[in-house]
């Protein structure tokens, strides 16, 4: 029986009153702690504008860019934030469609991650433009002079993609959330009864109401997955459509899909341990929850580091001279220590996920998550800056180590990211109370059945065919 | 002759599902099931199962949505390679195709999710008017039935609802 | 207007460069880089930056590859192993700038088409709509585009060396890309010059700066799709085609030193380099 209680997602008995003063509760008062956090990440945030602006006015030159690095760590910090953005749609919107339980109390966040990930990612092309104030030549607006953005370029389906990516996944955080605004309209006071009766946009939950609204869901999961893979296909396109040795790698969508629900995964992780113990949601983050975060984490660890040998190997037999002098000089050259960290932390920490121990052992999986991601931020970079160090051309071989505005920039984005996100879950339910609620509903029926059939070998007798409870399984049958 | 629209709020799915059986074995005059509204606060697939055949018809806006972005997205795209600026570049055609489906694809997606969002807000009547009857029990764990009944049965229908176990009955006048 | 222009010109506009590309060209402007007779002087690189306004960066940003030398003089060194009484005997001197590609990788990168293909077979730069993203120098397997890091002006030219500045072309600012041009202020003034005449332009008319101050001759312009040209002559006798690259064909002569930089990336350059001869070889 203790293994059955183990394997609960969450204790089905939560009654749902309860489920909505919880969440209710963590979205109110902030603490002294809250506004401590808070205060740093708007200093770190500053920070970044501060350099921003210093650069803005002298040029990239600040940047400490050289003719070899045209690009550097924007250009990877730009890719992890894009990367990070895919976990939210991997939980919201896969593991919505193989109606996978256990990702309704934490899509949430998730979701909200993927856009606020993308509001900080999208920051990045723009500063590591040389003429920042003409960004809008990019976008595809009618022109008298009928002048129009090169749709050749990898860098205009960027912008194509993110934009797109931004919009539906902003869209589907808001549309998943009206029947929870609704909660919130009916629950609370004051100037958030107004904010909240705006937002829920007239939600009464009737079934017409009820039945759209699942459709739409659905669909827009649909659409989101072969967006999501399509935009980090199109990042990784920045790379892969060029002929520089070490980017023009055939395997590098998939690799970076691979690398994106991975450092996604491991995010989800932090934020999930900081709402648990913060924002007291012990019942509803559930360590069986992490457990499954952590597996699933493991699972696409390994197809990374899979991908990644794969990349090497053909790589090595390839015996392109150009690619293999670039990959010789990763592994022990002036860059070595950080490949190693990134071989080190992507692929080796990982498996510290295989043990049960470990995995329900929350500080463990804090550091680990951390590990993680820094292992995908360095081989973000690690995919931009070898490559230029020692393209094609040896007269230009050269080491860069990023100077200090670079820094601040990468260091503001963090902050800027962390206040999306603490405002976020003051205003916002970081937990989708109606979904948890169709999740105790389930998990009652459940058991209700297993209890059934349970009677049902007991006394096998024909006139006791009862009929069968009701097996409601809300939310499945949608499409 | 005035209408009056009365809500009955049952404690959970069972109850209201019992009730809604009871409307469709019409043992409520002048009530029939495809008129009746319920609100609940997650959904459940049984209630869509007994009240019939509602039709949810966003998935066609979205077919149609997706279509218009793919198209216009393919002749926007080479007229505006083909324009009087013709550029071309890297020894590739002014109209390459690999680079427009990429980007057709994403405005197959564009405009595939606003035409949903769009068809959403518009079919699931979000913003129409139906009466003030609500309660705020609705977004805990209570089931509402809403029904429209003449002025005549409205003694009869109160009775019915309370002989099915309703909580609370709400009217107003329609 | 546009849908009429689509379907009336569509298989022109499908025309990649392996099928003659979309342009008709009037002029295929390249060059023959003879590595024999150049002696590493750097009169060529001195020359493109009176001529094109280059901004003399200084020795710090210099040092960080900041420069923005359109031609520079690159150095290597033979094998150390090469048994040579002095090191300094190994050093090879390779005049690198824009290729000038015909199929140039950087080109169709550029977010904003600030940079194309010309219907004189160049590769054009436009300072004007370049908004500093830089990939095109990523994608350039020679890494000779430079970008203005800094606000060079301001520093480059102090008084009263502003005079000095070419007013055939203009001073770029911060956060533009810029490149060998093949001295196209040069090449619109001859043809501008032609046409008043009525004539077509004759090779050796113009040349390009560092063409111009080669004390050796080393560095050949013209137009190789005039059969008469110097350049157009020098391809032809050291074998060495435009188009995309098929395969080496085996030397079976000694005299054939022609050969373009990077040609199995298939970019198709403009200009053809002349290999050195070194003495051991002799």
């Amino acid at each position: 029986m203790a293994q059955v209680i183990q394997d609960k997602i969450i204790d089905e008995n939560l009654k749902w009153s309860q489920i909505n003063q919880d969440v209710i509760r963590s979205m109110q008062a902030p603490g002294k702690a809250y506004w401590i956090t808070f205060a740093v990440c708007v200093a770190m945030f500053l920070t970044a504008v501060a350099a921003e602006i210093y650069q803005y006015k002298v040029g990239m030159g600040a940047a400490g860019l050289n003719n070899p690095h045209m690009w550097d760590m924007y250009i990877a910090t730009f890719v992890f934030w894009i990367g990070m953005s895919h976990a939210g749609t991997l939980l919201s919107a896969i593991l919505h469609i193989i109606h996978a339980q256990w990702r309704k109390p934490i899509y949430r966040f998730a979701e909200a991650m993927t856009t606020f990930s993308l509001m900080t990612a999208g920051f990045f092309p723009m500063i590591h433009l040389g003429r920042v104030w003409n960004l809008y030549w990019v976008l595809p607006y009618v022109s008298d002079r009928g002048i129009w953005p090169n749709f050749r370029s990898p860098l205009v389906w960027d912008a194509f993609a993110i934009s797109t990516y931004l919009s539906a996944s902003a869209l589907f955080l808001v549309i998943g959330m009206i029947p929870d605004l609704a909660i919130l309209r009916d629950h609370t006071k004051g100037w958030r009864k107004k904010f909240y009766g705006i937002l829920a946009l007239g939600w009464r939950g009737d079934d017409r109401q009820w039945r759209n609204f699942r459709k739409t869901y659905m669909l827009m999961a649909c659409f989101l997955i072969p967006l999501a893979i399509s935009v980090h296909s199109i990042v990784s396109s920045d790379f892969a459509m060029s002929i520089m040795p070490g980017w023009h790698v055939t395997t590098f969508p998939p690799y970076f899909v691979a690398g994106a629900l991975y450092s996604g995964c491991a995010a989800i992780m932090t934020l999930f341990i900081c709402l648990r113990y913060f924002f007291h949601m012990e019942e509803y983050m559930t360590k069986n929850i992490m457990e499954k975060t952590t597996k699933l984490t493991f699972a696409i660890a390994m197809v990374w580091t899979y991908l990644n040998l794969i990349e090497f190997a053909s790589t090595w037999y390839g015996h392109n001279i150009y690619d293999k002098e670039v990959l010789i000089s990763k592994a022990t050259g002036p860059y070595a220590v950080v490949f190693w960290t990134m071989i080190i932390c992507g692929s080796v920490v990982p498996f510290t996920l295989c043990f049960q121990k470990l995995r329900r052992h929350m500080p463990t999986m804090f550091v680990v998550s951390l590990l993680l991601q820094l292992g995908m931020y360095v081989e973000r970079w690690m995919i931009v800056a070898p490559t230029l160090s020692q393209a094609h051309q040896p007269h230009q071989w050269d080491v860069l180590w990023a100077p200090v505005v670079q820094w601040a920039i990468v260091f503001g984005s963090f902050g800027w990211f962390a206040l999306l996100f603490l405002v976020f879950v003051k205003l916002f339910p970081s937990v989708s109370m109606y979904e948890v609620k169709e999740l105790t509903f389930h998990l009652q029926h459940e058991a209700e059945e297993e209890k059934w059939l349970a009677d049902q070998e007991k006394h096998a007798t024909p006139e006791g065919a009862r009929e069968k409870p009701v097996t409601g399984r809300p939310g499945l049958e949608g499409a | 002759m005035s209408k009056y629209r009365l809500l009955a709020m049952f404690d959970g799915f069972d109850p209201a599902i019992d009730t809604i059986n009871a409307i469709k074995a019409e043992k409520l005059a002048g009530v029939s099931v495809d008129d009746i509204t319920v609100m609940s606060p997650i959904e459940h697939p049984d209630i869509d199962e007994i009240l019939g055949d509602r039709p949810v018809n966003i998935q066609k806006f979205t077919f149609l949505g997706a279509l218009f972005g793919v198209t216009f997205g393919f002749f926007f795209l080479s007229s505006a390679q083909a324009s009087f600026l013709v550029q071309p570049q890297g020894g590739k055609p002014v109209i390459p195709f690999p680079s427009n489906f990429v980007l057709m694809y994403e405005m197959l997606i564009f405009f595939g999710v606003w035409t949903t969002v769009f068809a959403f807000l518009w079919m699931s009547g979000l913003f129409r008017k139906r009466g003030t009857l609500y309660s705020e029990k609705l977004t805990v764990d209570q089931v509402g039935i809403v029904v429209e009944v003449e002025e005549h049965q409205l003694e009869n229908t109160r009775a019915f609802f309370n002989d099915h176990n309703a909580l609370e009955i709400r009217e107003e006048k329609a | 207007m546009s849908f009429k222009n689509i379907l009336e010109n569509f298989s022109k506009y499908r025309r990649g460069a392996e099928e003659g590309g979309h342009h008709e060209y009037e002029h295929r402007w390249g060059m023959a880089i003879d590595l024999n007779l150049c002696i590493g002087c750097n009169a060529c690189s001195t020359a493109c930056y009176a001529e094109n306004n280059l901004a003399v960066v200084g020795k710090d940003k210099f040092e960080k590859g900041q420069a923005m030398h359109w031609m520079r003089i690159e150095r290597y060194w033979d094998d150390a192993d090469a048994g040579r009484d002095f090191p300094e005997q190994g050093a090879l001197f390779l005049p690198m700038l824009c290729q000038q590609c015909g199929a140039a990788t950087c080109e169709p990168v550029c977010p904003v088409a600030a940079t194309y293909h010309t219907p004189d077979g160049l590769n054009a730069q436009v300072y004007n709509r370049c908004i500093g993203s830089r990939y095109c120098n990523n994608n350039c397997p020679f890494r000779v585009r430079y970008f203005n890091f800094w606000s060079y002006y301001e520093s480059s030219w102090p008084e009263p060396l502003n005079m000095q500045l070419n007013p055939d072309l203009s001073v770029r600012d911060k956060g533009v890309m810029e490149k060998c041009t093949f001295c196209v202020q040069r090449i619109r003034t001859a043809k501008d010059k032609a046409q008043r005449e009525n004539r077509a332009i004759v090779d050796g008319e113009f040349q390009t700066a560092c063409a111009q101050a080669c004390p050796t001759g080393a560095i050949v312009f013209g137009d190789t799709m005039d059969p008469n040209s110097r350049v157009t002559k020098l391809w032809q006798e050291h074998e060495v085609e435009r188009g995309p690259y098929t395969s080496k064909k085996p030397k079976q002569n000694a005299e054939l030193r022609g050969y373009r930089i990077f040609e199995e990336l298939n970019v198709d350059p403009s200009i053809m380099y002349l290999e050195r001869v070194r003495e051991t070889e002799v």
